[in-house]
């Protein structure tokens, strides 16, 4: 090391490297492993017979009911029975399946439901593409904007009046951000400028600064007044809040509680390693409290507790109870997993950016939180998981959710006792929506990895 | 405001960068930091050696406050610093520093990392950093890994960006914390080279650093610390050629 410029001696021999050798082929094909893994001596062959056994004796058993004896057109369940006595009575599923996934929802405007849920899926559509800039910009505004759309076209109403001209105002800022998206998506396609740029050589008249924000609350703003006389002329009817419920009920507390957990968790898990002690201590409560009282309390407690607290005529909807009492309770959770991938960020991270001179919210946003948050994806996903399932809790209290309302298919007259048929229907359902998102959790684990 | 020294620096400079006076620092009751004093001109390079746990990379993080001293003074182009916010917007305007295991952000590219804090803190356009980046990273020599992620470069290379991520807040001052330590043999003269391209432009430059090769090609002055103090202070023809201590003259040994 003590002199930097090392030349070769020339007396060295040149080194040769070993050619590879090819690798190893395997001769078998798949009767080949299937006999060496499993046919390797008798024992094993007995074991994996008896194996077979079993599994074709369970898969039969479940297959009969389900699908070779299940009865699929029937107008009740004696009918049912009669048909045929040990299979599935799938005809009353059928039957109740709308209130399934609409709950009491009228049959006449659940069209709103959806085109409610697929303005949501829609607005998130965009997040997939790399084409996109600002996609944070995107994801941000459906939590902020969405809700006011979802819950217009939800509850309906004559526009601005029965929800307050407040809420009309931000439904149609809502719509025309969206048009906005994804007229700039089309047009970046043909590599046309977006929609905010044709006002920028208006708006460049009268100011010099910032001026493609400016231009682009313009198209904003006028896209949303535009919006606005479209949306004088219809009236929806109004539905009750006391009237949503099944598949679509679940969803909606599952992904408010889904979008509101990161936030509060952030807060939460920042919170508790704060240095100033009013901060440390409260968030340290919250997420103790909370943690330490299983979920069906937490909603007890809110639907029973909150109204104490409240002023006498603040009244809130079950609804909204429920909302923040699962939000409360996700964020702790979120917290703790937060705060997991925080201590795993090296203080050397805080230093380079110490050193850049970046403050504490920068340091956090930029720096230790997208990399904690990445390296948290399955935790946090799991949460999720975990949250959605837990939501079907509320049918305790009363919210008519997918659980509630099938059970209530066995108080039907015509459906009197059936049990089974709707929790297996529901269970498929959530193992769909749960595996997908597991499945959606490591695509995004692969496809943000933070040490690539 | 002239150094006091008598052992002056080559280079003629008369404005001190940075002066220490009398710093302490304990551990619980470690005494790591020993009544430190020293002066830096500006423009001048100062190579920092000593065994482990002299306490030359505390004296070095002592200087942006990345640790913290309980007596004594640092002051930078004569503002004696202190724990407020005038003296942290001192230290991010002056001094940059480049660490032993690179801090690199991992989850941004390395033309992000170098425009992060342009854009963020110095609110330039995203275009204007983009360019001033690419312009300090061809300077070192890879401007051809821009898009590339930390964790797909080599560690020469990484401690490259990490030098250029800190050139690109235009610091008066650099502090280089054992920046080849970590790094493979054949990845040391990369970084060097680097460093020492970096002295000619004239920048102050503290280092501290084992490689006395470089510190015999590039110093002004030679520091040798042993047990938290300064024992040895001069050019380097003289501490490292001709040292006065025996425990300069056994360190030495080891080293060279």
């Amino acid at each position: 090391m003590d002199d930097l410029n090392v030349k070769n001696p020339p007396t060295l021999k040149q080194f040769v490297p070993t050619p590879p050798r090819p690798p190893r082929q395997s001769k078998s094909g798949i009767f080949g492993t299937i006999r060496q893994r499993c046919f390797n001596s008798i024992g094993n062959s007995v074991l994996t017979l008896c194996v077979i056994a079993v599994l074709f004796y369970l898969v039969k058993h479940v297959l009969d009911w389900a699908v070779f004896n299940a009865v699929f057109i029937a107008d009740n369940r004696r009918q049912c029975m009669d048909i045929s006595p040990d299979g599935a009575c799938w005809a009353g599923v059928i039957s109740w399946f709308n209130g399934l996934i609409y709950g009491r929802f009228p049959v006449d405007e659940q069209w709103r439901v959806n085109v409610g849920v697929l303005l949501g899926l829609v607005w998130l559509l965009p997040l997939m593409s790399k084409r996109i800039p600002l996609r944070n910009v995107i994801l941000l505004s459906w939590i902020g904007l969405y809700p006011f759309v979802g819950a217009y076209l939800f509850l309906g109403g004559r526009f601005g009046a029965e929800l307050g001209w407040v809420h009309g105002v931000m439904t149609c800022l809502a719509l025309a951000f969206l048009t906005i998206i994804y007229a700039n998506w089309i047009l970046s396609v043909w590599d046309k400028k977006g929609l905010n740029e044709l006002f920028v050589p208006l708006v460049s008249r009268f100011v010099e600064r910032r001026i493609h924000l400016l231009s682009f609350v313009a198209a904003w703003l006028l896209i949303a007044l535009v919006m606005a006389f479209a949306l004088n002329q219809v009236s929806l009817e109004p539905v009750a809040i006391e009237r949503w419920g099944g598949l679509f009920l679940t969803f909606i507390i599952a992904s408010f509680a889904i979008t509101m957990a990161i936030p509060i968790g952030v807060v939460l898990a920042l919170g508790r390693r704060s240095k100033l002690p009013v901060i440390h201590w409260l968030s340290m409560t919250v997420i103790e409290l909370v943690r330490s009282v299983p979920l069906i309390t937490v909603l007890f407690m809110a639907v029973t507790l909150l109204p104490i607290f409240l002023p006498a005529d603040v009244e809130f909807n079950k609804l909204a109870q429920v909302l923040v009492a699962v939000c409360i309770f996700a964020g702790a959770y979120m917290a703790e997993n937060i705060r997991g991938g925080l201590q795993a960020i090296p203080k050397g991270q805080y230093e380079a950016a110490a050193t850049l001179g970046l403050g504490y919210l920068h340091t956090m946003a930029l720096i230790i939180l997208p990399q904690a948050l990445r390296m948290m994806i399955p935790n946090i996903m799991t949460s999720f998981i975990s949250l959605l399932k837990d939501t079907t809790l509320v049918s305790i209290i009363g919210l008519f959710d997918i659980m509630l309302m099938a059970r209530n298919i066995a108080n039907d007259k015509d459906w009197v006792g059936m049990h089974t048929e709707p929790l297996v229907m529901i269970s498929v359902l959530f193992f769909l929506f749960c595996y997908s998102m597991s499945q959606y959790s490591l695509t995004l684990e692969k496809r943000l990895k933070v040490d690539r | 405001m002239m150094t006091s020294s008598g052992h002056l620096a080559t280079k003629n400079t008369t404005n001190t960068a940075i002066k220490i006076d009398k710093l302490n620092k304990w551990y619980g009751d470690h005494h790591v930091l020993k009544d430190v004093s020293l002066d830096i001109s500006e423009g001048e390079i100062m190579v920092v050696c000593g065994p482990s746990g002299s306490g030359k990379s505390t004296l070095i993080r002592s200087l942006n406050h990345l640790e913290d001293y309980q007596e004594g003074v640092v002051s930078v182009f004569g503002q004696p610093l202190s724990r407020d916010r005038q003296s942290h917007k001192i230290i991010h305007q002056t001094m940059g520093m480049v660490f032993q295991n690179f801090n690199l952000f991992p989850h941004l590219t390395v033309l992000q990392n170098c425009t992060l804090g342009l854009t963020w803190l110095r609110k330039m356009s995203e275009r204007d950093a983009d360019k001033m980046a690419m312009r300090l990273l061809d300077r070192v020599g890879i401007a051809q890994l821009a898009t590339r992620y930390p964790g797909q470069l080599s560690g020469g290379q990484q401690q490259r960006v990490a030098i250029s991520r800190s050139l690109a807040m235009e610091p008066k001052i650099m502090l280089f914390d054992e920046p080849t330590s970590a790094l493979d043999p054949e990845m040391v003269k990369e970084v060097l080279d680097v460093m020492i391209d970096l002295a000619k432009t004239g920048m102050t430059m503290v280092c501290v650093t084992h490689e006395m090769q470089f510190a015999k090609q590039v110093a002004d002055r030679v520091v040798f610390m042993a047990d938290g103090e300064i024992i040895e202070v001069g050019p380097p023809e003289q501490v490292l050629v001709n040292p006065q201590w025996d425990r300069t003259k056994e360190f030495l040994q080891h080293v060279l």
